[in-house]
């Protein structure tokens, strides 16, 4: 089969061969900056994984607040005795 | 006429190849970033999680440490109360004179210890010898 081309169509092929490497050239630059911009993604969710990992560990024992909180209920307690007892000895000092 | 049959093959294959290349490359990379957003999304709900009990205790160990704090110097002052009061004060302690011996003879006791009373119990068997002598 012989293709019978006009000078003008043969020249509107090679503008379009040519714009199709260029597109291909321009979409392989910006293929490339989304593969950069990924990975930069990925490389920066595992700086937070790692800070999450730590902050994650610096909350663990927050649970102990708890036990915490009630040594200072007992510290409250003990003070209160100690409140009664200096109470009696110090009437007992002043009469 | 074959040269650009050619190069348009070759521009179609450059361009579904590349497109193929690089869509593995972001698929591959994006499938990675979601791996790790969930295991941040899990961190952060064991976060959540450990960070729900610091509210309410640390408003417990406030509340109950003001109240220590503000007994604590009705306590100093109720203590120094005390120290003044038992603190010894020589200016108050009256004064003495020296200890002196009992004078004259002390009356035996050794009769009355084994019941002999020559006298009978009477008052002045208890008194001692020397005052009833004087007398």
């Amino acid at each position: 089969m012989v293709f019978a081309l006009t000078d003008t169509q043969e020249t509107l092929w090679w503008t379009a061969i040519v714009a199709g490497f260029v597109v291909v050239l321009a979409v392989a630059a910006l293929l490339t900056i989304l593969v950069l911009l990924v990975r930069t993604i990925e490389r920066r969710v595992a700086e937070i994984k790692a800070t999450l990992t730590q902050a994650e560990s610096n909350t663990a024992d927050a649970a102990l607040l708890d036990t915490t909180a009630a040594g200072v209920d007992l510290v409250l307690a003990e003070g209160l005795e100690h409140h009664l007892f200096l109470g009696r000895v110090l009437g007992k000092v002043r009469s | 006429m074959n040269t650009l049959i050619v190069l348009t093959v070759v521009d179609i294959i450059l361009l579904i190849a590349g497109l193929a290349l690089y869509l593995w490359l972001v698929g591959s990379g994006l499938t990675r970033v979601a791996t790790g957003l969930e295991e941040c999304n899990g961190l952060v709900q064991k976060i959540k999680d450990n960070a729900a009990d610091i509210e309410g205790n640390l408003e417990h160990i406030n509340r109950t440490g003001g109240v220590v704090a503000g007994a604590l110097p009705l306590l100093y002052g109720m203590a120094e109360g005390i120290v003044v009061g038992a603190t010894y004060d020589p200016k108050q302690v009256a004064e003495r004179g020296p200890a002196l011996p009992a004078s004259g003879r002390r009356r035996s006791r050794l009769h009355e210890g084994v019941g002999y009373l020559p006298d009978g119990p009477v008052e002045s068997a208890h008194a001692p010898r020397a005052e009833a002598e004087s007398a």
